[in-house]
């Protein structure tokens, strides 16, 4: 692993030249948001941001994506492919939670038997260039909860570490490294480095003020898919779907067709649990009838399911869906009220 | 890297109406591709996404078996918009197939024991694959001995009366049609499937019970199988669940931990004991 301190002018020369070259999703602003958008000529680099409104996950699974084409011709049908092939990118800015957020969804696109491949090739062909939260931004943050922590270069292929005026910077995969001679002439570290490091995420990690027993809870779901607590959660829910949206691991969607004429092309667009339409059947049987159904299904696959599955939470403590929830459902409340339950049931 | 979402063509070589109500029917649908057909290797009790471009995609349990190497059929209601258009299909069209998807009867269980097959109405597609998979000449010997339970509301709701009647006629298996209701023609059984099952009364010795049909059947059908003495291991069924992308990923058919179109849609009972009764 190679590491180098870049100092911070120089840093916004290198990325710029870089985007001239393969594509750079980077935040930038939007009105009063901050959004990853693919960087071109003139536009502001951030740096200094606390978080992306959005995931960064469209990225690699977009709200709405080809999946390939098709013509109707008199005997039935023609297809051909996305005509989308993924191109080499750099994915610049990325904070140490969403980072880790790919690594959860890796489990379920990347497995040996069935391969997104839509997912995949985007993903393979970019490299993740991440901030560490040496001042994590938001009171809701809660990454040390669920297996992050706010300067983790998990998921990452090269993190960059505020130091002031220069950025500590580790080339972290071999993907990272190939990006190295692109940074030019970087200064060699010293012995001091490292530690600075970790004095700066041990601070850090202590700016962290929100923790929720997130990984106890699982016990109590194991017991409890039929509890009373079900029926009180979900009743200020309005399944508009924004914690699903923003949620940088959740990755439900819907496949569907889009004509025009005769020809068309099947798309997949996010799908959201919350929906009541999620798990409609056609005999018009719901297994999840009304909304404690669903927000049952939101907490036991996050907390429960994926880990059963992958043992992994499939939460990166964001915060996203608890600043957004227009009606102020809080999840870290939900994992907390969870842990009473058991104190009681003990 | 292969693309599991690719659907692969397939012309409808035939469609077969079933029942009276003219609401299900047969597909058979013959591969395009010759590599393709070699490499669709599947067994009863999997699915298949059929596709209608420009309609959309769904999930539909594979009907015929594996000993039918020529062709594959699923047999479809008419519920939704995809299976509405695949009932306008004319015979020559040509579809979009991806599969075999799901897991299957548990074909390595079954073998060297007794198996009762009970069905009903139109649940009873991918016993019928089970069924001619088993009788079939290079499998008969495998499996003890074969009984199959098959109800339908009305006797114009029977499907595959052809080989109902073919089935009827072999001695290597042992057969009960029944209807709820008959009609003036009707000389067969009248009967619900559990009372006929309880008329049956088969040995729960060394023997496995396969059950598909509407919940209700299930649910009155499941006491006569306990009181026979069949275990929670041996009685074996399939769900269904909205499906979308038949793969796992796309998150709405789980139950529990398990997703139906990967890890299911085959259960014994003894594992739906363990999930959550989300279906």
């Amino acid at each position: 692993m190679e590491k180098r301190l870049i100092k911070k002018e120089m840093l916004y020369d290198v990325i710029k030249r870089i985007s001239e070259e393969i594509l750079v999703y980077a935040p930038v602003r939007e009105g009063k948001d901050v959004l990853f958008r693919v960087l071109e000529e003139g536009m502001e680099l951030l740096v200094d941001y606390p978080n992306s409104k959005n995931a960064p996950k469209n990225i690699f699974f977009p709200h709405t994506e080809a999946m390939m084409r098709y013509a109707r011709t008199d005997r039935g049908m023609e297809i051909s492919g996305s005509g989308e092939e993924a191109k080499e990118a750099v994915l610049f800015g990325v904070r140490p939670c969403d980072a880790l957020s790919f690594v959860l969804l890796d489990m379920v696109f990347d497995q040996k038997e069935y391969r997104d491949t839509y997912y995949i090739d985007k993903r393979g062909k970019t490299t993740i260039i991440s901030l560490a939260c040496v001042h994590p931004p938001y009171t809701t943050c809660f990454c040390t909860s669920v297996g992050g922590h706010p300067m983790s270069s998990e998921g990452s292929d090269i993190l960059l570490t505020d130091l002031g005026d220069t950025y500590f910077i580790e080339f972290l995969t071999p993907k990272g490294e190939k990006l190295l001679e692109k940074f030019g002439n970087l200064s060699e570290i010293d012995d001091t480095v490292d530690s600075i490091k970790k004095k700066l995420s041990d601070n850090s990690e202590k700016k962290i003020k929100s923790h929720i027993p997130a990984k106890e809870s699982k016990a109590w779901l194991d017991d409890n898919f039929e509890h009373p607590f079900w029926d009180t959660i979900h009743q200020r829910c309005l399944a508009c779907g924004t914690c699903t949206y923003l949620c940088p691991t959740c990755h439900c969607f819907d496949i569907s067709d889009e004509n025009k004429g005769n020809r068309g092309r099947r798309i997949r667009s996010w799908d959201s649990c919350m929906y009541w339409l999620f798990t409609h059947e056609a005999s018009g049987h719901n297994p999840r009838p009304s909304q404690k159904e669903r927000w049952r299904q939101r907490v036991m696959h996050k907390f429960k399911y994926y880990v059963d599955n992958f043992n992994a939470i499939s939460c990166v403590g964001c915060g996203r869906c608890v600043r957004d929830c227009p009606v102020n459902i809080d999840i870290r409340k939900i994992v907390e009220d969870i842990s009473k339950l058991k104190a009681l049931k003990l | 890297m292969l693309n599991p979402y690719m659907p692969i063509p397939v012309d409808v070589e035939k469609i077969i109406t079933e029942v009276d109500t003219k609401d299900i029917k047969t597909f058979r649908v013959v591969f395009v591709h010759e590599d393709e057909k070699e490499r669709f290797k599947y067994l009863p009790g999997q699915f298949a996404e059929l596709s209608i471009f420009g309609k959309g995609e769904s999930p539909i349990g594979i009907a015929s078996s594996p000993t039918q190497p020529d062709y594959l059929e699923f047999t479809i209601q008419k519920a939704g918009v995809v299976t509405s258009a695949l009932h306008n299909l004319d015979e020559g069209s040509r579809i979009g197939l991806r599969g075999p998807l799901g897991n299957s009867w548990p074909i390595d269980y079954l073998e060297g024991k007794n198996i009762v097959v009970v069905g009903g109405g139109f649940a009873f597609t991918t016993l019928r694959s089970l069924t001619n998979y088993m009788i079939h000449d290079n499998n008969r010997s495998r499996f003890g001995d074969i009984t199959v339970v098959y109800g339908a509301r009305s006797p114009g709701l029977l499907m595959y009366k052809d080989e109902l009647s073919a089935w009827e006629k072999r001695e290597d298996i042992n057969m009960y049609v029944t209807v709820d209701k008959g009609d003036e023609t009707w000389k067969g059984r009248e009967g619900f499937v559990p009372t006929v099952c309880k008329e049956v009364g088969p040995s729960s010795e060394n023997a496995v019970t396969l059950i598909c049909g509407p919940p209700i059947m299930i649910r009155f059908t499941l006491p006569v199988f306990f009181e026979l003495g069949f275990s929670r291991e041996n009685i074996i069924t399939s769900l269904e669940m909205r499906m979308k992308c038949g793969i796992g990923k796309c998150g709405r058919c789980n139950v529990g931990s398990k997703y139906v179109c990967k890890d299911g849609p085959v259960f014994l009972l003894a594992e739906l004991d363990e999930l959550t009764k989300e279906y």
